[in-house]
């Protein structure tokens, strides 16, 4: 066979062989499409799931502030309730309840509920007035009703104390002079009047909170200085008699400074309690509220769209800018919000330096090995170590042993009192940076693994040092990956609960850990969390019903935090990454 | 003149037809009664001595290489090189891959101590000093040479500061004598003109040839005794490795350069002395001229003509 047919023969050959593309001799999983569609749809379902946990806490999240309108019902049995609709649910009644209503009632009721497969559909009311009725929601079923209005004029009174009021104004009295009768004229009185009766309120606080807990910090100062001076030189001594003396006589003058304070805030207190608002509520009982005590109230059914919006902003100012009251179910989160972010940052700062000082030992100068190795697994694992270990070993060695030692030395005088012997915002700081250590150092290694070598070689040949190459060459190029374990800490951290509920977050705290009294930062403090104010929300709450949506509300404020934090670390990693790697050859 | 005809009889080698007589066309005055028979001996791993032109013996030295074996753990790279590198000239080392040319160059600041496996004897001397002395600074001595790389190396920072880095590091703060080594290096490796408007720019955002012009800049800034190029053009186009070339016209004389190149024509270009090095021994070294023209050596002309390698 000449050279030439051998060329031919083979070409026909590959021909033919591309002639039976046509038909499907490839198996379907040789050709993969099911895998396209495995993977997409893994995909797909990873992303419709974190969609749909977004969706729900926005649907329950958003609306909270929402001031909807108020339904007056009266039903069959007698009673008559006012308040805001906050869910609306189908149901099986049982059949003594029917028996329980009036028998003709108990008849047309039997009839309708037969025409259902007998399911009625039942709402749920914020009916309010705690005070009167011991109970703040109430559910009434669509076969007891009797009959629905709207009444133009019922108020829903926000107050500090047994949650909303709902109820029809009646008279206002402002220093002494009573308006009464017409609702307009008492609404129109009460716009009047109320914010001044509110700044009064604030004023009062502010004596009663700032000012003489500044009087107190200077007694206690005064006391400490004693004890210490008792401590030092036993009682008795001269110095301490010195110092008894001071005590005294600041105590004195504090005693002054205190009467004057008490004295301003009984005159507010008395100017404030000829201002009152007297409210008739659905089922004719009248209570009278103290102007100062009345936070927000707002005839619901009167409002325009406008008006509705301007209500719901101004809760949500309040929600983001004020303290909580109310057992947190009311108010704002501010204190929690502060605390997260306040800890947060704090973590941020001690895990990033620690981390990378690790990874750059552990990459740079530890000679690869066994030893190596096994740290580095160790540091994996610690990873999935149980959040709530981290509390424990936080509580137990850093508040009882670290802490307990720092207050020896340093704070001996507030003793048996502990400054830092307790959970603070140090110590869940330092908790979570030892939490997110492995998040960090990850990261920054594989990011210490990925800077070239040629420009070490670079650097070296330059007659550089291994350190000077690692400060000028390799952490600078290593920077948007050490960011991206900053932004995996911060996502972590801002998110952690459990640990920090042994070690610093409380249900309330009195006091910002950031203030004006020196030195500012008051890392001893406890704090607040929004991760923790939201289980306190959803599980402890007294009013659970009321405090559900705010649940939602602070799990979306949370998220919106931990965004924000995010987006924050990914524009600075952006930056950096156009400034340090630009195009590689 | 003479790189004109050099490369000429280079095109003859290399572009002649594969089955003619090359030894009818290239006058050989090999006396080495080896010549032929260099990589049987090789084979053998019988001792030899390299061909070393005698055109080297007046030469001033920068660089003198005694007896230099180098081993990666248990497989020797380097067999006892003895090489004498002329002050002021260009050196160039050729040879197939894997044969040591690179190994020997970061030999020379002595770069592969990076390497945990590699073991060496034998001396080399810069100026006069012992570059592998026991208690010699490895750093100090690194800041005496300078060294640009296969692929252009430059560092994630201002063109200014990766130019400026060598004196840096030597913590020089004097932001006049900065700029004025900024300005000279670049100048000198003919980048000043295009980069002298962003010298804050990231050196990062430059052509391959600019970065690798500005790594010859940062390799003279701190006035090193000898440039090291390891294949400085193997990464670049043609007219980036064109300009390179010049640039390495222009040092000559300042500087003394030795280089790797596996581009025999750039060898040809730009080089005064050529080694030719084959599986870790120097088996011909002389001027380019007679190495390109008149090699000694049987094996040399084998691979310079392109019929191996």
């Amino acid at each position: 066979m000449s050279p030439t047919t051998t060329t031919e023969a083979s070409a026909e050959r590959k021909l033919a062989r591309r002639r039976g593309a046509g038909q499907r001799r490839t198996s379907l999983f040789a050709h993969g499409e099911p895998l396209v569609w495995l993977t997409g749809g893994a995909l797909a379902l990873a992303v419709v799931m974190i969609l749909g946990l977004l969706l729900l806490v926005l649907r329950q999240g958003l609306p909270t502030f929402w001031p909807s309108e108020v339904v007056q019902v009266s039903t069959v049995a007698g009673g008559v309730h006012a308040g805001e609709v906050a869910d609306v649910d189908v149901y099986r009644p049982e059949a003594h309840v029917l028996d329980a209503l009036p028998e003709a009632v108990a008849a047309r009721a039997r009839a309708s509920l037969a025409e259902r497969d007998g399911l009625s559909e039942r709402r749920m009311l914020r009916t309010g007035n705690y005070e009167l009725t011991g109970t703040h929601y109430t559910w009434v079923s669509d076969f007891e009703l009797a009959e629905e209005t709207r009444p133009e004029w019922i108020l829903v009174v926000e107050r500090l104390e047994n949650g909303r009021f709902y109820g029809t104004p009646r008279s206002i009295a402002v220093q002494g002079t009573t308006t009464e009768g017409d609702a307009q004229l008492v609404w129109d009185q009460f716009e009047r009047h109320h914010d001044a009766a509110r700044e009064r309120w604030q004023v009062k606080r502010e004596l009663e909170t700032v000012e003489i807990g500044e009087v107190n910090r200077l007694i206690e100062a005064a006391r400490l200085e004693l004890r210490e001076v008792e401590l030092a030189h036993g009682v008795d001594s001269e110095p301490w008699r010195a110092a008894q003396r001071e005590l005294e006589q600041r105590t004195h003058s504090a005693e002054a400074e205190f009467q004057r304070l008490r004295r301003e805030i009984d005159a507010l207190t008395e100017a404030g309690r000829g201002s009152t608002l007297t409210l008739v509520s659905a089922d004719g009982a009248s209570t009278t509220l103290a102007l100062e005590e009345i936070v927000r109230a707002y005839p619901a059914n009167r409002l325009s769209t406008a008006e509705r919006i301007g209500v719901y902003l101004s809760r949500l100012a309040e929600f983001l800018f004020d303290e909580p009251r109310e057992a947190n179910s009311e108010g704002g989160v501010f204190p929690a919000m502060f605390g997260t972010v306040l800890m947060t940052l704090i973590m941020a700062v001690l895990v990033v330096p620690f981390g990378v000082l690790a990874a750059l030992y552990l990459r740079e100068y530890a000679k690869p090995g066994a030893v190596v190795s096994a740290v580095r697994i160790a540091i994996n694992n610690l990873a999935g170590v149980p959040s709530i270990v981290f509390g424990v070993f936080g509580l137990g060695f850093f508040c009882y042993i670290v802490g307990a030692n720092v207050d020896e030395l340093l704070f001996s005088a507030k003793l048996p009192t502990p400054t830092y012997g307790k959970g603070g915002l140090m110590w869940a700081s330092l908790t979570l940076a030892l939490l997110t250590l492995p998040v960090v150092i990850v990261p920054t290694e594989e990011a210490l693994s990925a800077v070239p070598r040629s420009m070490r070689e670079g650097s070296f040949a330059c007659g550089a040092t291994k350190w000077q190459t690692i400060w000028r060459i390799v952490l600078p190029r290593a920077l948007p990956g050490i960011m991206t374990g900053m932004i995996l800490a911060l996502a972590r951290g801002a998110g952690e609960v459990a640990p920090l509920m042994l070690v610093g977050a409380v249900k309330l705290a009195p006091e910002l850990p950031l203030d004006t009294h020196w030195p500012f930062l008051h890392p001893e403090r406890s704090f607040m969390h929004l991760g923790f104010h939201i289980y306190d929300l959803g599980f402890q709450s007294q009013n659970s019903e009321a405090a559900k949506p705010m649940v939602y509300t602070t799990t979306l404020l949370l998220i919106g935090i931990v965004v924000a934090l995010n987006v924050l670390a990914i524009w600075i990693r952006a930056r950096l990454r156009r400034r340090f790697q630009g195009s590689q050859l | 003149m003479i790189a004109q005809s050099r490369a000429l009889a280079l095109e003859r080698a290399t572009l002649a037809p594969g089955h003619s007589e090359p030894h009818a066309r290239v006058p050989m005055t090999t006396a080495n009664p080896l010549s032929g028979r260099v990589f049987e001996a090789i084979g053998r791993n019988q001792p030899f001595t390299p061909e070393t032109h005698a055109a080297l013996a007046s030469e001033e030295l920068v660089l003198e290489i005694e007896r230099f074996d180098l081993w990666y753990g248990k497989s020797r790279a380097l067999h006892a090189i003895s090489m004498a590198v002329p002050r002021g000239k260009v050196t160039a080392m050729i040879g197939p891959s894997g044969c040591g040319k690179s190994t020997l160059l970061r030999s020379v600041n002595r770069m592969n101590d990076l390497i945990d496996s590699v073991r060496i004897a034998g001396e080399m001397r810069l100026n006069g000093d012992p570059i592998y002395a026991p208690g010699q600074d490895v750093i100090e001595l690194r800041k005496r040479i300078g060294m640009v790389f296969q692929k252009p190396n430059p560092f994630p920072m201002s063109i200014f500061e990766n130019v400026i880095y060598p004196l840096r590091i030597d913590g020089e703060r004097d932001k006049h004598v900065l700029a004025g080594v900024c300005e000279s290096s670049l100048r000198g490796a003919g980048l000043w003109d295009e980069v002298k408007d962003r010298l804050n720019d990231s050196a990062l955002r430059l052509s391959g040839g600019q970065q690798q012009r500005l790594c010859i800049a940062r390799a003279i800034s701190a006035e090193p005794e000898v440039l090291l190029l390891d294949e400085p053009c193997s990464a670049l186009d043609p007219i980036a490795t064109g300009r390179i070339e010049d640039l390495i016209e222009e040092l000559k004389g300042n500087y003394s350069i030795l280089m790797v190149t596996h581009n025999m024509q750039q060898a040809a270009r730009t080089s005064d002395y050529t080694a030719f090095m084959y599986l870790g021994r120097l088996v011909e070294y002389g001027p380019t001229d007679d190495i390109f023209l008149q090699p000694h050596l049987k094996e040399t002309e084998d691979y310079i003509s392109g019929r191996f390698g």
